[in-house]
């Protein structure tokens, strides 16, 4: 299915609706990937100020997935899509949900990284935390990419990348729980890295969501919790 | 007629004839007819079949036969096809170096449609903005580039400025993008990569900042312990003079340093902010007051027409007062004025200095904001000017999208006027702009 597809309807209001509806839920993830670069950007630098404006910002994430999930709603009801039409509102209506979760999980480490800002820095500045985040902002990216372009095989590749985002994950919490043994009195700051990681991890995994769903999305086919990608 | 055509229709008829000739010879004119007719008729069926096998195999020499219409037809389709193919291959090398030219740029190009569509794009942009050329036709370009900036911009529909975007391809990246309209309703999108120039800004502003921070403390300890000395009364009469200097001379450094770090402030802190409401009237009021406790000066009015207040930051547009103000008194006589107003527009407000002093030569206007430009170098410094004070109005002004308009002619007075868009500007009651000028303070 190529994206010419979605214009290949007889009501010309239909394709429309549709590309338009496209169009918005891209939009939505450029501005959930622009808070998860903020965020991250914020931990990293120790901005207490953009920190606290992605959490702020997270609002319009949410008015842009209500504005979209009314859109499908109006389309199903108006249109009674079927087939690969219906598919891509499903996808859309799961996907929204993704989105908005991620933007939520970028207003917490905002947040984090306000108070973050207001403790004792570490000498490497979080740097484990921005090699985490430039992964999953990429994974992110390449998800958004993959829905844009309908593209069934970045999809499978970002699915493998996910585990990879796991091990990293576990490294820092091990390490996190080394330092926390270390020195008692850094437990505080290294349980707010903790959950910045937690929430990064998180973010991975719903860009994962969102693979699977492009794969639905053109391939019919319900992929998610089957982890035999390799066979198939 | 042309001569092939004539040449044709006699040997046709004479064929005919011929045949009907030896048929009446024989006995029956109508079977000679035939025959003829027959002999003609298979004769264009081979010459035809051939040409319809020419026609497939492309080889029109190669069926070429006999001679007479059909051969020369032969030989004009050999001839356009060998011409069609000759400017073929002079296109497709065109094409191929345009593409290739192109390819070279080493800024990111990439055509669109009138509906954001990606129609070309070139090397450059396929690796700035990770596209592709063959998967991504057709595709919107926001639907690639999702930076809500970005997305704004396109839809604000005024490409005349760029915007600069987070690469999406790389950390810490940054590229600038730019919207050409071109050719009726299609568009060109520039992208350039500014990562370094960015960089290269970065280092610069930390290096400024960095910089006078490290001057600061120990002009701090030199000015604490000449500001002793001058004080004491027991130093040596001949070294009063020389101290009183030292210390003017640190006061002035300490002066450029806290300058220079406002700069930097200025210029780190740009498009983040809280913008509160600035009473101009209020503002240009006390300026006026704390002017009047200066003593041999020119004279001094305020032109107040609009109660009008502007979104920003209060202490920025008063330093912007001040700079402009302690610049007009500078440059201008004790017997001048200098004159502050503040009115609305119909399509902006404007603040302004006007002075009646010496002027600016038209050449030196475009580089006063430079930091320590001096119209004059060889004048002295001593008039406490440090050459910060309009880079700072500058700057401050960038931060409230207003712009500073300088007009000025040599010997009879200069004007600064800060362009402030309507959009900034407050007007809570219904602004009669008839109001009478009233000179406040």
């Amino acid at each position: 299915m190529q994206p010419t597809d979605l214009t290949d309807h007889i009501s010309k209001r239909f394709n429309k609706d549709l590309e338009g509806l496209r169009n918005k839920v891209l939009a939505m993830g450029g501005l959930v990937e622009t808070q998860l670069s903020d965020s991250i950007e914020a931990v990293v630098s120790g901005d207490s100020a953009l920190g606290l404006r992605v959490a702020k910002d997270d609002y319009k994430v949410n008015k842009l997935e209500v504005s979209i999930d009314e859109e499908c709603g109006r389309i199903l009801a108006t249109r009674a899509p079927a087939a690969g039409d219906l598919r891509l509102i499903v996808a859309i209506i799961k996907t929204i949900t993704d989105l908005e979760r991620i933007g939520d999980e970028a207003e917490k480490i905002g947040y984090l990284a306000s108070k973050l800002a207001g403790m004792d820095r570490p000498a490497d500045s979080y740097r484990e935390l921005k090699n985490l985040g430039d992964h999953v902002l990429h994974m992110l990216r390449d998800a958004m990419n993959a829905f844009a372009r309908l593209d069934v095989e970045a999809s499978k590749l970002i699915l493998i990348e996910d585990e990879r985002v796991d091990e990293e994950y576990d490294a820092i919490t091990r390490q996190c729980i080394t330092f926390m043994m270390e020195d008692p009195h850094s437990v505080k700051r290294v349980m707010n890295v903790t959950w910045a990681a937690r929430a990064l991890e998180r973010i991975g995994d719903h860009a994962k969501n969102i693979c699977e769903y492009v794969i639905y999305m053109v391939e019919g086919r319900d992929i998610r919790h089957t982890h035999n990608l390799d066979k198939q | 007629m042309p001569e092939s055509w004539r040449r044709f229709i006699v040997g046709t008829l004479l064929l005919l004839a011929g045949g009907t000739l030896i048929g009446w010879y024989y006995g029956s004119a109508t079977w000679g007819l035939l025959a003829a007719s027959l002999l003609a008729l298979s004769w264009h069926i081979r010459q035809l079949l051939a040409f319809e096998r020419a026609l497939r195999t492309g080889d029109f020499e190669a069926f070429r036969y006999g001679d007479g219409i059909w051969s020369q037809i032969f030989a004009r389709v050999s001839f356009f096809k060998q011409r069609s193919r000759k400017h073929k291959t002079r296109y497709r090398q065109l094409l191929r170096e345009v593409r290739e030219s192109t390819n070279a740029m080493p800024d990111g190009g990439i055509v669109l449609n009138a509906d954001f569509e990606i129609v070309l794009c070139n090397q450059a942009a396929q690796e700035l903005l990770n596209v592709q050329q063959r998967r991504d036709r057709g595709q919107r370009i926001d639907n690639m580039l999702r930076d809500p900036h970005f997305v704004a911009y396109l839809k604000s529909g005024v490409p005349q400025t760029g915007i600069e975007i987070p690469s999406p391809r790389t950390s810490g990246g940054w590229l600038l993008c730019r919207l050409v309209p071109y050719g009726g309703n299609q568009q060109l999108l520039l992208i350039r990569d500014i990562t370094e120039r960015k960089r290269m800004a970065t280092i610069r502003r930390e290096f400024v900042a960095n910089a006078s921070h490290e001057l600061r403390s120990p002009l701090t300890v030199i000015s604490g312990y000449l500001d002793t000395l001058a004080e004491d009364p027991e130093i040596p009469a001949d070294w009063r003079s020389p101290v009183l200097q030292m210390r003017s001379q640190a006061a002035r450094m300490n002066k450029i340093v806290a300058e220079l770090l406002e700069l930097s402030r200025l210029e780190a802190q740009l498009g983040d902010r809280s913008d509160q409401e600035v009473d101009v009237a209020a503002l240009l009021a006390s300026a006026k007051k704390a002017y009047a406790y200066r003593g041999d000066a020119p004279q001094l009015t305020v032109q107040c027409e609009t109660p009008a207040r502007i979104m920003g930051n209060a202490a920025e547009i008063e330093s912007v007062v001040n700079n402009l103000l302690a610049n007009a008194v500078r440059h201008t006589a004790a017997s001048g004025t200098v004159s502050l107003s503040w009115r609305v527009r119909a399509d902006r407000a404007e603040l302004a200095v006007t002075d009646t002093g010496e002027g600016i030569a038209d050449e030196h206007i475009p580089r006063l904001t430079e930091r320590f430009f001096r119209v004059d170098s060889g004048r002295s410094r001593d008039d406490g000017g440090i050459g910060l004070g309009l880079a700072i109005v500058k700057h401050a002004l960038e931060r409230h999208d207003a712009e500073l308009q300088i007009q000025s002619r040599l010997g009879e007075g200069s004007s600064f006027v800060c362009k402030f868009p309507l959009a900034r500007v407050l007007v809570d009651a219904p602004v009669d702009i008839s109001v009478r000028p009233t000179p406040a303070g």
